[in-house]
């Protein structure tokens, strides 16, 4: 009796042991660094070709899309800031709701020389679903 | 006037619910039976209420009554009548009164399965949690707490605006018109087993009865559940422009964990009637799904984690927080207050046997929850650990859940074969022998095919056509066996047996019938997963590109009027190694008026070849195609991802033959 309990609780434990290492390890091999454009600026050489992520607003006016060369080049700017980023994203599409003065996520390998990140990844804001801000606008625009 | 009703049945309906628990707790305690009736009423009036609100906010879009705030933010006067009433769960004020709807529906049809009972039954507990959680979304939708207004609010100051901003184009296709009623439908029938569990507690019956009255409700769930999320993939790969249909964002996440503990639930309570274990077990596990749900909109809600859907920061985030510890803190009061009777009368005897299995399985479930949670979460989690915020890809997700759901898919087929109690030789040599030799057959072909098409060890397909095909075979001879025992003893054709076996016992044979389903849904994922191709390219009219065996041709560009919209794009000539096959007509789409949406969406063109799909996609269209401007396309070829939604039709259709087997065994003692 005493004996199979141990063999059960031997084996809860290796398994719950096993399952840690798995995220322990997925999240040691793939987990990638978050920073504001300033907060990576001021970074810059300590993760210089490192896999980074960006989050931050489109700035107004840098977008460029090269459709023959099929490629997307554009700044990100600290939410309320200055500091920039820039991004080139290529042989990918534009995603919906990208826009200049959006909010814009980036994924990508960080060139802190050129302080550019070759982006892998692109999210735009699901639109459909932010409030706040926005509606605030729509509602002066549709009481006026 | 429609909108003041509707405000004023919201406001009244805080009354009936507080009337409902108020009433069921002083007469279930007392054993007064008029008051428990009167508590039942209190539930049906806050139905009628909130649907009378519901009705008010349907009647506003429908009327297109722009002095409404939530009508002229997700609608338009030319929006088409469907999108005009799916406006109704559009944003956050809306999808909030449409689930407290929902809630008000399932409470009601609590009481109407109950009615013939006498007024102490279980299910009357089961109403005064129903009616708890009915309450904080009442109070959520009267507008009087900060970060979400009434949905029924008219403007201040009388103002009405010419027209409403419209609902996002991407949310105006039927797939997204069906998929977040769907999910939320499932979402809320699982508030239904966990009352009965908070009623079993309360009411210190914790037999078998609370098992056999939510088991239903959890299946039910789990099935709508499976509908919803698929819609959800489904939508996305067709609308979004990118290819696939999961990636493992926060709110896909969120959404398929409550359906991983609900899975684990309908098999530990098996265990529970077959060997009166795992009492415990149950009740948390019921409650973590049912708390998963709410956990689910506080992380879409509360802006702590940003994700391409992450619904905007507002305040409601914290209220979820505190009703989730709050509940959670209730039922664990509970817990403690019956600690005796939840002993278990049985204990595991053998690691290797049918009990075991199911606990494995449920560990499995449990354990790719907590997974998937931490990835969720990392971005908290690190910030707090280090101070740095960092967060998980994709490629955490699929890295770190393989090797668990490999783990459960072999379960599938082992967990029906293996025997209660102790796996013996004879039961190893009788059901395993076969499926496993015919499963390694499965292995070694599928090693042979990849490695034919020059992939090199593709070790996680070949372990997945291992488990795959054992289980068809476990499962498979599962059904021959039964059916000819059937056929033989009532003496009649073999599909004759068949039929008996399932009619007899359509809860097991359904489950086998879900698990078939879960196999074929693995393979469409390893082949649409793993060996999907992508490419991109920028082509003038008249320039081809080559995807896989594909030859593609951009022929001409096209443009037409619609009824709220513009498309245009351009049409392809697909070829197969030189044979013409068919045109495809890639475009974009550019509504009028699009609300907080993007105006212009991608709409991806999509053949079916088998179960392969060739998907192309537009980048933004140039105004001079016709003369020599060039277009953006990305294209992708799909292997076996028509599988993939085989596969949960497969599972659905299992779940149905389960559910339809009736609630026959209340008279019936089951082991005590």
């Amino acid at each position: 009796m005493k004996q199979r309990r141990l063999k059960i609780i031997a084996a809860s434990v290796i398994l719950l042991v096993a399952m840690a290492f798995l995220v322990v390890a997925g999240i040691r091999s793939t987990s990638v660094r978050h920073f504001t454009p300033a907060a990576l600026v001021a970074n810059a050489n300590a993760v210089d070709n490192q896999k980074v992520q960006v989050d931050g607003i489109i700035l107004e006016g840098s977008s460029k899309w090269d459709a023959v060369n099929f490629e997307l080049t554009f700044a990100v700017r600290e939410r309320e800031g200055s500091e920039t980023v820039n991004v080139i994203y290529a042989d990918r599409l534009k995603p919906d709701n990208f826009t200049d003065g959006g909010s814009v996520f980036v994924e990508g390998r960080y060139d802190a020389t050129q302080n550019l990140i070759v982006a892998s990844k692109l999210m735009t804001k699901c639109a459909s679903k932010y409030e706040g801000a926005e509606s605030v606008t729509m509602t002066s625009r549709a009481g006026g | 006037m429609t909108a003041e009703i509707g405000q004023a049945a919201i406001f009244l309906s805080i009354l009936s619910a507080l009337w409902a628990i108020g009433l069921l707790c002083v007469g279930l305690r007392q054993r007064n039976p008029n008051a428990v009736q009167s508590g039942r009423n209190a539930v049906i009036a806050t139905f009628v209420l909130i649907s009378i609100a519901t009705g008010a906010l349907i009647y506003g879009f429908v009327t297109d009554d722009f002095s409404m705030r939530y009508v002229v933010e997700v609608s338009s006067a030319a929006q088409p009548l469907l999108y005009k009433i799916t406006a109704l769960w559009g944003r956050m004020a809306g999808s909030l009164l449409f689930w407290l709807w929902l809630l008000t529906v399932a409470g009601a049809v609590v009481i109407w399965q109950n009615r013939k009972e006498t007024t102490d039954s279980l299910a009357d507990y089961a109403l005064i949690p129903i009616a708890i959680v009915q309450l904080f979304f009442i109070i959520l939708v009267t507008g009087l707490i900060e970060g979400v207004y009434n949905p029924l609010a008219r403007f201040p100051n009388g103002q009405i605006a010419p027209d409403g901003a419209g609902m996002n184009p991407l949310l105006q296709t039927p797939s997204m018109a069906f998929h977040p009623p769907t999910l939320y439908i499932g979402w809320i029938s699982l508030t239904v087993p966990f009352a009965f569990a908070v009623g079993a507690l309360a009411s210190g019956r914790i037999g078998s009865d609370w098992i056999l009255r939510s088991r239903r409700w959890m299946l039910f769930s789990w099935i709508v559940l499976t509908i919803g999320i698929t819609l959800g993939g489904n939508w996305a790969y067709r609308e979004l422009g990118w290819g696939g249909y999961w990636a493992w964002d926060p709110v896909e996440n969120a959404s398929f964990m409550p359906w991983l503990l609900g899975t684990a639930y309908l098999h530990s309570v098996m265990i529970q009637e077959k060997r009166n274990m795992l009492k415990l077990w149950n009740i948390l596990l019921i409650t973590l799904a049912f708390q998963f749900t709410l956990l689910g909109t506080f992380i879409t809600r509360s802006g702590i984690i940003s994700s391409v859907h992450a619904f905007a920061q507002s305040d409601i985030g914290g209220y979820f927080l505190g009703f989730i510890l709050a509940s959670t803190a209730g039922v664990l009061g509970l817990v403690a207050y019956r600690w005796k009777r939840l002993k278990s009368a049985n204990r595991l005897e053998s690691l290797l046997s049918r009990e075991s299995a199911f606990i494995l399985n449920n560990w499995l479930f449990v354990g790719l929850t907590l997974i998937i949670l931490w990835g969720t979460l990392w971005p908290i989690i690190s910030e707090a650990i280090n101070g740095q915020k960092a967060s998980v890809p994709e490629a955490f997700f699929n890295k770190v859940v393989i090797i668990p759901g490999l783990l459960l898919l072999f379960l599938t087929g082992a967990g029906p074969i293996i025997s209660w109690k102790k796996i013996t030789p004879n039961n190893f040599r009788r059901m395993f022998l076969w499926p496993m030799a015919i499963g390694l057959f499965g292995g070694a072909v599928t090693w042979g095919i990849l490695a034919l098409k020059g992939h090199t060890a593709p070790i996680y397909s070949v372990l997945c056509s291992f488990a795959g095909v054992f289980v068809f075979a476990a499962i498979f001879a599962e059904f021959y066996r039964g059916a000819k025992l059937r056929a033989k003893r009532q003496e009649t054709s073999f599909l004759n047996g068949l039929n008996l076996l399932i009619q007899r016992n359509k809860r097991r044979y359904g489950g086998y019938i879900v698990h078939i389903g879960i196999v074929i849904l693995y393979i469409g994922i390893m082949g649409s997963k793993g060996y999907f191709l992508l490419e991109s390219d920028s082509l003038k009219l008249g320039e081809s590109m080559q995807v896989g065996a594909f030859q593609l041709t951009m022929k001409n560009g096209f443009q037409e009027e619609r009824e709220n919209y513009i498309r245009a794009g351009v049409a392809f000539d697909v070829k197969k190694n030189g044979r013409q096959l068919t045109t495809m007509t890639p475009a974009r789409h550019f509504y009028h008026k699009a609300g907080q949406g993007e105006q212009d969406t991608i709409e991806s063109a999509i053949r079916h070849f088998g179960v392969n799909d060739l998907y192309i996609a537009l980048g933004d269209l140039p105004p001079n195609i016709n003369a020599g401007g060039v277009v953006n396309v990305q294209v992708y070829h799909n292997p076996l991802i028509g599988v993939v939604w085989i596969g949960v039709a497969v599972m659905v259709l299992g779940g149905i033959v389960a559910f339809a087997e009736k609630y026959q065994r209340k008279s019936r003692t089951l082991i005590e």
